[in-house]
């Protein structure tokens, strides 16, 4: 686990492929730039907000059918028949595959994949896949998974990892519960370093599972043309979905092309193709048509991803001047009932966030019989963070020092999760302190403790920092920019805009080199079939693994272009520069061509510039740092609280847009308001083992009244000349990471109490009131 | 035939009484405040219509200002008729059971979940979609300031919170910033781009009174 | 996606009552709560009866009596902006602003909203419990954060209503056509407890009606409130929620109603509450007296202790927050 990409994003099954070395490069670091870097709107904004854009849920192709899945309804049960005859008589259902579809109609070179691992006859969590169907519309399939007659044994369950590693507790598999050996790290002498402490702090904290649910449901079209497939999907990887497909159909990738250009959301958990990926293809294999799928929001709960609940204990030792010590951490989660990386992660931040030379930790993966965890926002990071932020702030209590004040002081310079390897920037320290200022954070203290607490309803104020292990991005990446004999210009990246403005990123990154506006950059994108390979846009390493194989494409072009216009205007090419669509060469009468007038590109077409992400620099980290501050109002009598307001003091490197750079720390700081305050997966663990809080009701996002109107982001823009060409780290994964124990902080120092596990909401926080007023 | 229905309707209503006595009587009889029982909108519906479960009936629906005339079943829900049977994708669905707000639509001139809505039952109503904001090719003043505030991220969220505050600011010329906050609050975004939807309320009514400076 | 039903919209009352005996027939009003009972296959439903085009049910006006009549198919929103409501019954339009989302609001009735199902996540999810004709409430034994401390009789249900504690506060009466004719039930008569029966929620026929609402001319000296906590700030239903009527004469409370929502299986009248306060005058003593006089009875399920807390809390912040209004 020392390289945490390896850990995190790697997708079971996905090789990673070599892309060629890059070519050694000249390029300068950006100084001052001209596009990059301003607050522009997005190149695909017109589409996204006139209805226009297509999201695979969108589409439809002629003669299309509907999928559906039908889904086990319990944790744990072996499936002993199934029985669709009468759905597959049914008007309008075209076709109906199960593990149990009889041999003479299942002659296709599916049947082995269907019998083996799409219908595994042992269910191990709620919502497994046991049939599918396709039909004329998306009711008629329905119904027919209302006539499909399944026999269950059910089995018994564990559907809390506390309990699962009890003797007597029911096996998910039969290896037992625990995934693997349990994770260990440790580096100096934790009990001499406890030994040195003045103060020594042990807590135990939980966070509940949390659920993706990004707003469209996972989904897909698949439609073959002869042996070729096509699907659509709403995916945060094109390729990674191609490679999934063809090896599940046991067919070549060059006849699988997938296809992502708009999607509606994914956070981690369209990071991979879903059995319905298979599903959707199989269907339409067999019905000769084009087959949409797209789960339902319940399926979305149950099937395709969330972030592990995590239960922690940490113990930390820090000297009267606010010298840590030590630190002790161990650490249970799980991945539900597949190995999904449980603890993924979950002891980064003690290792990593602060100067600590004794530090012990373990994780033990667990299963029970709940569905496969994903990948999730900055995995690990938030659960981490939870407690150890909440930790530091007890500290700074306990040496009565300001938790600024304390994080400050720890503040590291080397990576020690990585052995010490210097970082390439750290702008932690500034995250903390001009975070600090322009949150008047001092100020803010000052007034609330004058305040005194007359009034039931009590302000406090919280910070939280945190760090991203794999914000850095790396190769591979390729990316071609064209420029056309009008001026036109065309950028081919495999990558998908999940929404985070990559489109419009790299639009302004090839607008910046070629000295056009965005707008002119034509941009084709996600799409097996036609772009360049790309990994899949998770883990915040978009930006930093595109941007610089963008750039050297653009940089590549326009020196073609450079070339062509040097000689048939006759100067050398260290004359030519290109100014909005123009050739313009220097001299004694400067003189200017438009680029449509150049005789030999007309000639040619186009110049064709190809770039390569090249390698991260070797012996350093590329690390994003935060800092998150915010002010709340707790009425004790009834546990509620109001986030008045938020700062996130941001080092991402170079901020590339500062609009969508604002949008993503904003973005981020709501959904972790959600982590810490609203949201939790609910297990009926004592009776049925099932989820009792499979839709947006019961399982509560933040609303626009859960986040606070005032929100600011402080971007701490250091310009990492060293990260890769553009100096661009991840933003979207730091954004979320410190939020939560942000607020708990700051209800810890409204009331005096401190809530340890997610979420804080009335029902826990009056609890918490009330025992602290009992033990007074 | 619609004329005859209505006098049908008439009939109907007084046989029971309950509308003149129940409440018109009141109001005759000078009622201190007037009633508020809707007026034209409302016009006489369409005569009592059975449907058969499984058949289709054919049904007219008034969207984005054009009469479509569409065949149905009783289940099919507004937003799937106007998805897969109409072709008007810029309605999204994100869960088919109003808890999210991603297929929010006018619905004589206030936001409703298109999702919870039968087609049926909104026969005679005005359907306005986010296709129906555009004017020709032009982007309407909300999805404008939508844009200019980057009010989105993923953008699947973005046609229903559009109409939400296209809803709110239709009523309501110049709403306050926790107007705003109450007006979408009937829409998820899981992208967390609330901040800026918050922006681009205000600005969305700032470009429909005309003004269009930066507030 | 809905199973199949059939569905009539009727023109007239009686015809919708005569549609209505048909054996699982549904009534749809704004059809929020029923779309969403039909797509989790709560109850079965061979039709949908829409009553959507009977527009004389619908709109606020003021009684000659000099109280209010609310058509049953007023929707929400307009109760919560109506302006003799906000001036005469603040009560009622902050309960009808707390329901649900705005989108709701504007489709979801007066009349439903009273009636509406349970939101229990067992009664609503794939779980055959008692109130579905099961034998089991899996609430008593299971995830039952959400669930009632008062009122609970073998189902745990809390009644999800916002308007209907608001309207029983200010002495509502719920008006109600049937085939034998029309009949009114005060609205203390109309929720059932699941004492009397775990598998109704109302003492509605299926084939009766809600027409309208009626409330009196407010008392003199009235002032009424609704307050709710929620897990999250908008479209949640209560943790607990106060609503109170109360007649002052000066600083002195002379009679009045205090009714708890997220307590109990229907919209639950504390007359301990209001026995604590009345012809006194409130201060932070008499208001915690009454919280915890409506509370005496209260009995927590593993994992709702919170509520008790939470309603004492709450009920004296209200207490406090209307002596002072």
């Amino acid at each position: 686990m020392n390289d945490p990409k390896e850990a995190l994003y790697h997708v079971h099954g996905v090789d990673v492929p070599e892309t060629p070395v890059a070519p050694p490069t000249d390029q300068e670091p950006w100084g001052e730039t001209r596009v990059v870097g301003k607050p522009l709107p997005r190149v695909d904004g017109y589409e996204r907000v006139s209805g226009t854009a297509v999201y695979p849920a969108d589409l439809s192709l002629p003669r299309m059918l509907y999928g559906a899945i039908l889904r086990c309804p319990h944790p744990h049960a072996v499936v002993t028949s199934v029985d669709s005859s009468e759905a597959e008589q049914m008007a309008g259902v075209q076709a109906v595959i199960t593990g149990f579809t009889p041999d003479d109609r299942a002659t296709r070179q599916h049947s082995e994949l269907i019998r083996n691992n799409l219908f595994n006859t042992r269910c191990r969590y709620e919502g497994e896949a046991v049939a599918a169907v396709a039909a004329e519309n998306p009711y008629l399939a329905q119904d027919a998974l209302r006539a499909i007659k399944v026999e269950y044994d059910v089995l018994p369950f564990v559907a809390d990892e506390r309990r699962a590693l009890e003797p007597d507790a029911p096996q998910v598999h039969e290896a037992g519960n625990q995934v693997s050996d349990t994770q260990t790290y440790e580096r100096g002498d934790v009990e001499q370093g406890f030994r040195e402490a003045n103060v020594v702090l042990e807590q135990e904290y939980r966070c509940e599972c949390e659920i993706h649910t990004p707003m469209e449901p996972h989904g897909c079209v698949a439609s073959w043309d002869g042996e070729s497939l096509t699907i659509w999907e709403s995916t945060q990887g094109v390729y990674n979905v191609q490679t999934q497909v063809a090896a599940a159909l046991g067919i070549p990738l060059s006849r699988v092309r997938v296809v992502g250009h708009y999607m509606g959301g994914g956070f981690g958990a369209k990071l991979q193709a879903g059995k319905y990926t298979f599903l959707a293809a199989l269907l339409a294999k067999q019905t000769a048509r084009p087959v949409k799928l797209t789960l339902t929001r319940e399926e979305t709960y149950l099937a395709v991803g969330n972030r592990p609940p995590s239960n922690m204990r940490l113990k930390a030792g820090v000297k009267n001047d606010g010298t840590l010590t030590a630190l002790e951490f161990s650490g249970t989660g799980t991945g539900g009932a597949a190995r999904a990386g449980g603890t993924s992660l979950l002891d980064w931040l003690i290792r990593e966030l602060y100067v600590c030379p004794n530090v012990r930790t373990e994780t033990t993966d667990i299963y029970i019989n709940a569905g496969p965890a994903r990948p999730f926002r900055a995995p690990g990071h938030p659960q981490c963070a939870w407690a150890l932020e909440q930790m530091m702030d007890a500290l700074a209590v306990a040496v009565d020092m300001d938790p600024v004040q304390l994080r400050i002081k720890n503040v590291p310079t080397v990576s020690q999760a990585r052995n010490g390897i210097p970082y390439t920037t750290t702008g932690f320290h500034q995250c903390l302190e001009e975070g600090a200022r322009a949150f008047a954070w001092e100020q803010t203290r000052n007034e609330i403790s004058r305040e005194g607490r007359d009034s039931h309803v009590r302000r406090g104020v919280g910070v939280a920092g945190g760090a991203w292990a794999a914000g850095g991005g790396g190769p591979p990446s390729t990316a071609i920019v064209k420029i056309y004999s009008d001026g036109s210009i065309n950028l081919n990246m495999g990558a998908s805009d999940i929404g985070t403005g990559t489109k419009t990123v790299m639009a302004m990154v090839v607008a910046e080199e070629l000295d056009v506006a965005p707008d002119v950059v034509q941009i084709e994108h996600a799409d097996t079939g036609t772009t360049q390979y790309a990994t899949g846009s998770g883990g915040s390493k978009t930006v930093p693994t595109e941007s610089p194989a963008v750039r050297a494409a653009a940089i590549d072009a326009k020196e073609q272009l450079i070339e062509l216009a040097a000689s048939e205007m006759e100067v050398d090419a260290s004359a030519i520069t290109l100014s909005d669509g123009k050739v313009i060469a220097d001299g004694d009468t400067p003189r200017e061509l438009n680029i449509s007038a150049l005789r030999s590109l007309r000639r040619r077409g186009n110049v064709t510039g190809i770039g390569y992400r090249g390698p991260n620099p070797s012996g350093k980290a590329v690390t994003p740092f935060a800092a998150q501050f915010c002010e709340v109002e707790v009425n004790i009598r009834t546990g509620e609280v109001n986030v008045v307001r938020f700062l996130g003091a941001h080092d991402s490197g170079r901020v590339m847009n500062l609009l969508t750079y604002r949008n993503q720390v904003f973005g981020g700081i709501t959904m972790g308001i959600g982590y810490g305050m609203t949201e939790q997966r609910v297990l009926d663990v004592d009776q049925t083992g099932k989820m009792v809080n499979k839709n947006w009701h019961d399982y509560k996002l933040p609303t626009a009244l859960d986040v606070p109107a005032d929100m600011t982001c402080i971007p701490i823009d250091l310009h990492d000349t060293e990260a890769n060409t553009t100096g661009a780290k991840g933003i979207g994964e730091p954004a979320t990471i410190p939020t939560a124990p942000a607020v708990a902080n700051a209800v810890y120092h409204a009331t005096g109490v401190r809530v340890t596990s997610t979420p804080i909401d009335p029902t826990k926080l009056i609890q918490a009131l009330t025992e602290a007023r009992e033990g007074e | 035939m619609a004329k005859k229905r209505r006098e049908h309707d008439e009939e109907a209503t007084a046989r029971t009484g309950l509308t003149r006595r129940g409440f018109l009587s009141h109001v005759g009889a000078g009622a201190v405040s007037v009633a508020v029982v809707k007026p034209a909108t409302a016009a006489p519906a369409p005569p009592p219509q059975a449907m058969a479960a499984a058949e289709l009936s054919k049904v007219s629906l008034d969207i984005n200002g054009r009469e479509r005339q569409v065949l149905v079943e009783p289940r099919w829900t507004l937003s799937h008729v106007l998805r897969e049977e109409l072709g008007l994708t810029g309605t999204k669905v994100g869960c088919e059971r109003g808890e999210c707000g991603a297929c929010t639509v006018l619905i004589d001139g206030v936001p409703r979940y298109a999702c919870l809505t039968l087609a049926v039952e909104v026969e005679g109503a005005a359907i306005v979609t986010v296709e129906g904001l555009m004017n020709g090719e032009a982007l309407g003043p909300t999805q404008q300031a939508f844009l200019e505030e980057d009010a989105f991220q993923c953008g699947y969220c973005t046609s229903g919170q559009i109409m939400a505050v296209e809803g709110l600011v239709q009523g309501n010329p110049n709403p306050s910033l926790e107007e705003v906050r109450h007006g979408v609050s009937g829409n998820l975004c899981r992208c967390g781009a609330y901040a800026h939807i918050f922006a681009a309320a205000r600005k969305a009514a700032e470009l429909r009174r005309g003004t269009g400076g930066e507030s | 996606m809905l199973p199949q039903f059939d569905y009539v919209r009727a023109q007239s009352l009686e015809e919708a009552q005569r549609q209505l005996s048909v054996e699982d027939a549904r009534i749809c009003a704004g059809g929020s709560d029923l779309l969403g009972c039909l797509r989790d296959e709560v109850f079965n439903c061979s039709k949908v009866v829409s009553i959507s085009s009977l527009s004389q049910l619908r709109g606020v006006v003021r009684s000659r009596d000099g109280g209010i009549r609310i058509g049953a198919l007023t929707p929400i929103a307009e109760v919560a902006a109506d302006p003799t409501v906000q001036e005469t019954y603040p009560g009622l339009s902050q309960a009808a602003s707390e329901v649900a989302s705005p989108q709701l609001r504007n489709q979801g009735t007066m009349g439903g909203n009273i009636c509406q199902k349970p939101r229990c996540w067992y009664y609503r999810g794939e779980f055959h419990c008692l109130r579905k004709g099961g034998t089991t409430c899996y609430a008593m034994a299971g995830e039952n954060q959400y669930h009632c401390i008062l009122g609970g009789y073998r189902c745990y249900i809390v009644h999800p209503s916002d308007t209907a504690p608001a309207l029983l506060a200010l002495g509502a009466t719920v008006h109600i056509a049937g085939p034998g004719g029309s009949r009114t039930v005060p609205l203390e008569d109309f929720h059932v407890t699941p004492r009397t029966d775990a598998q109704r929620e109302t003492v509605l026929e299926s084939n009766e009606v809600v027409t309208e609402l009626t409330l009196p001319q407010p008392a003199a000296g009235l002032r009424s409130s609704y307050r709710k906590v929620k897990a999250r700030g908008s479209w949640d239903f209560a943790l607990a929620g106060v609503a109170l009527a109360l007649a002052f004469d000066g600083d002195r409370v002379t009679g009045g109603r205090v009714v708890l929502s997220g307590a109990a299986p229907v919209p639950w009248r504390s007359r301990e509450a209001e026995n604590a306060i009345s012809g006194r005058r409130i201060d932070t003593t008499t208001a915690r007296e009454a919280a915890e006089a409506a509370m005496e009875g209260a009995a927590a399920l593993k994992r709702n202790g919170y509520k008790i807390p939470l309603f004492k809390g709450l009920i004296q912040e209200q207490l406090l927050a209307i002596a002072s209004a």
